[in-house]
């Protein structure tokens, strides 16, 4: 790291009069009105946790009923509730809020040389609809009456004669309300990565990180209506008669399905693919070596996405379709093996020639690298259409999953918190207990998900309270939960690790890994403004151009493309990166908050079936967007 | 603005975020109606009788030719977009007026007309009816937002020209081609059960 040059009055001056204009509100105000990105990542950080704890106890609930046989520590239906709302919290409430949400929302703007993102109230109003939306269906666990259909949710059972109480009301409802947050979120981000950037980041100049998120955007994009169609069907279904999915009346109970995974599909890639964002930052990092492979890389993670939406059918094998449908979607789930593939060989060669500190951040890539082949060796079995039909909703699935989305999925965004804790709090975390963390997480994790393979090829099915005894899947079962403690274990140090260091943690300066990537350009936590000055970018490690940072400071003495006249912040073409106008931000408003609570309002009023109370909150709704659009931004004078 | 702020950097006009925006809400709402009307075909292809016995087929002469008086509102609502941008307050107002009341006017008789049917054939007698009015009903639903999105539109022109407001008034277009587009989709997709 270069050196900083004792800094200039005039630099001084303008850094000052950025301070000022992009200061928030003190206080409590400050934190409900906030349009800041790293502010809304934050928010989103500490309630995703709240959530993945919640998610979590479930987890071990289910785990301490089956730890023997014929257990009862819970009823059945409680346990019906328990995996439900595992998988509800685990997907919607914790994986895509914690990327997409957290790190997406904290760190793309940084990684691009963005002051925001494009649209910075309706940031804030995700965060907030995102908030409620939890609330809203951890209402319904507290009242007994949380969806109990499983996460998936098939008609017949989840239909008014099977389910008469609210629970898939709020399944339904739940799904629909954090369905518009994530929508509004992949939206900023596509917008955001076309018009924000730094001029000089042409797209393929653009960080991996930023190519993973945009993929996952992408994604979202285009599986959520699908989800939203299928609930909204089934709301409908289940409260004012309609039959889409009611046989005797010629709809069809297998609609459900094919809508449920054709959003369900890609989601598990939506789940994915922003963890292998993650990798491809912190193995440059740890490596000091660019990614091998840039182009392939890049094109490999949006690919991934692009054949997730071809391969819905694959969850369907037991359901009895035409032999040529099950061949088709059989032929093209093999297809994912060859963008994923390419990944893990440009992770490993990167890992290989560049040597590697394997520290905290850099193991969790390692053991992620693990999990995911192991996941996906298992997952490439499913494609033999007879073994998939045997193991359907066994164990064996159970285990595949959780190597996916926990070990695959998770590992990094751990590797991630201590890998980006530094620019985010300005101090280091501890590294004995953080490489004990992961140790403790890697051995659990493999312990708690590995003897269900087995307990399923055994023919243990999935979603059963409890087993009998004399079948042999005991002593496997309470393998599997010892796992699940010592995972908790694992991870429960994890974040006290954090927790202790952002207390009594060393300084970490501005750039502790020597990081590839712009957000390590600047200072640690990230000033309000970002970037003092909108920065020079000439390639894809652009923290790693020294000649683009000293021309930085350069520019900044001389009030180039310092823009510290208000909000401001550059737009540039969406492929090449050119300058193309000066935009004014907003900053700072209550119409994000106000807007959410009367949409919370809406959806609360849909559940207790007062359609014409809901009609008179959606004015409500109606009347905040006014307000919200009624302060225009200045005028370019540019 | 002071000079030495200038940017020294070539500069190139892209889209804004506003028609980034616009383009990535219509082709989230674009894959709801995929949806919808790939559910209309699947249900469609696994029933034997298609309106089944018992339901009307649907009419098609008033709907056309209302569908076709909607679809018009393109063209004034492009021209009032072009005179925005060309500074022309007043010509924006009366194209947008003349697009407002085509569309206002489809509206109120198409909502008629929903309850008519809906009257006459309710929506739980099938699968049939059950996607005939949802697919209808969501169409509708967008001819609606549309309209709110051009009163509102009217009223921030009421106090003159912004280059916000011109932005409003391009993003609001795009918009409005997509809902005449849509509508002539779900029309087509409807009226296919009499064929």
């Amino acid at each position: 790291m270069a050196v900083v040059a004792p800094p200039r009055p005039a630099a001084e001056r303008r850094e000052a009069r950025l301070e000022l204009a992009w200061r928030g509100r003190p206080g409590l105000l400050g934190w409900l009105t906030t349009t800041d990105h790293k502010r809304i990542g934050l928010l989103y950080f500490w309630t995703t946790l709240v959530f993945f704890g919640a998610g979590g106890v479930e987890a071990l609930l289910m785990r301490t009923q089956l730890e023997r046989p014929n257990n009862d520590v819970v009823s059945p239906s409680t346990y019906d509730q328990l995996f439900s709302m595992h998988g509800i919290t685990m997907i919607f409430f914790f994986i895509i809020p914690m990327t997409t949400g957290a790190f997406g929302n904290y760190l793309l703007p940084l990684m691009i040389g963005a002051r925001d993102m494009a649209f910075p109230r309706m940031n804030a109003l995700s965060f907030w609809i995102f908030l409620a939306s939890g609330i809203f269906i951890y209402i319904s666990l507290f009242m007994g009456m949380a969806p109990d259909a499983g996460w998936f949710d098939y008609v017949p059972l989840a239909s008014r004669a099977y389910s008469p109480g609210s629970n898939i009301d709020f399944y339904c409802l739940g799904i629909i309300f954090n369905g518009i947050a994530s929508t509004l979120t992949a939206g900023q981000f596509i917008v955001t990565i076309f018009t924000s950037r730094a001029p000089g980041m042409s797209l393929n100049r653009m960080p991996l990180f930023c190519f993973a998120f945009l993929a996952a955007s992408f994604g979202l994009l285009f599986a959520l209506p699908v989800l939203t169609v299928d609930t909204v069907f089934l709301f409908l279904d289940r409260n004012i008669g309609t039959h889409f999915f009611d046989v005797a009346h010629g709809g069809s109970a297998v609609l459900w399905q094919h809508l449920f995974w054709f959003f369900g599909h890609p989601e598990v890639y939506i789940l994915i693919v922003p963890a292998f964002g993650i990798a491809t930052e912190i193995i440059p990092a740890f490596t000091q070596r660019r990614m091998q492979a840039f182009p392939l890389v890049a094109i490999a993670e949006l690919l991934v996405v692009f054949i997730g939406f071809g391969v819905w059918a694959h969850h369907m094998f037991a359901v009895g379709m035409p032999t040529v449908t099950m061949v088709f979607f059989a032929a093209a789930s093999a297809m994912v093996v060859i963008p994923s593939t390419i990944q893990v060989f440009a992770w490993c060669w990167t890992m290989v020639i560049g040597g590697g500190r394997f520290r905290t951040p850099l193991l969790f890539i390692v053991g992620f690298v693990f999990m995911f082949v192991t996941g996906g060796l298992t997952g490439i079995m499913f494609v033999a259409i007879p073994f998939d039909q045997q193991v359907t909703d066994t164990y064996f699935i159970v285990a595949h999953f959780h190597y996916i989305i926990f070990g695959a999925a998770v590992f990094p965004i751990f590797g991630g918190m201590y890998y980006w804790f530094p620019k985010v709090t300005g101090k280091l975390y501890f590294e004995l207990p953080g490489q004990i963390s992961f140790w403790t997480i890697f051995v659990g994790t493999n312990l708690l998900f590995f003897p269900m393979h087995i307990v399923g090829l055994l023919g243990m099915p999935r979603r059963q309270y409890t087993y009998p005894d004399g079948l042999g899947w005991g002593a496997y079962n309470l393998a599997e939960t010892i796992g699940g403690f010592l995972t908790a274990a694992g991870i429960v140090l994890l974040l006290g690790n954090l927790l202790v260091s952002w207390f009594r943690g060393e300084e970490a300066g501005p750039d502790p890994w020597h990081g590839p990537t712009l957000e390590w350009s600047t200072g640690s936590p990230p000033p309000e403004y970002n970037f003092a000055v909108i920065p020079k970018v000439s390639s894809a490690y652009a923290n790693w151009d020294h000649e683009d940072r000293e021309e930085d400071r350069r520019r900044l003495e001389q009030g180039v493309l310092v823009l510290d006249e208000g909000n401001r912040q550059v737009a540039v073409t969406p492929v090449d990166g050119h300058l193309s106008e000066i935009v004014d931000m907003p900053h700072g408003s209550p119409w994000p908050i106000l807007l959410a609570l009367a949409l919370s309002l809406v959806f609360t009023m849909l559940v207790i079936e007062r359609y014409g109370a809901a009609a008179i909150m959606g004015v409500l709704c109606l009347l905040a967007l006014v307000g919200w659009h009624s302060h225009e931004p200045a005028e370019e004078t540019a | 603005m002071d000079v030495a702020a200038r940017p020294a950097l070539p500069r190139r006009n892209g889209p804004t975020a506003a028609l980034l925006g616009m383009a990535v809400l219509v082709a989230s709402e674009a894959t709801l109606f995929a949806a919808m009307i790939g559910t209309y075909y699947y249900l469609r292809f696994e029933t034997a009788v298609w309106p089944p016995r018992g339901v009307p087929e649907p009419k098609w002469v008033v709907p056309v030719i209302l569908v076709a008086v909607l679809v018009c509102s393109s063209v004034p609502m492009e021209l009032g977009s072009r005179a925005a941008q060309q500074g022309r307050l007043a010509a924006a107002r009366s194209f947008f007026l003349v697009a407002l009341v085509l569309q206002a006017g489809y509206f109120a008789y198409e909502v008629h007309d929903f309850a008519d049917q809906l009257r006459e054939t309710p929506i739980d007698r099938n699968a049939y009816t059950s996607v005939y009015y949802t697919l209808l009903g969501a169409d509708h639903a967008h001819v609606f937002v549309g309209i709110l999105f051009v009163v509102w539109l009217l009223g921030k022109l009421a106090f003159g020209l912004t280059p916000y407001r011109v932005n409003a008034a391009r993003v609001i277009t795009w918009y409005w081609h997509f809902v005449n587009l849509l509508t002539i989709v779900v029309l087509a997709t409807l009226l296919s059960a009499r064929a």
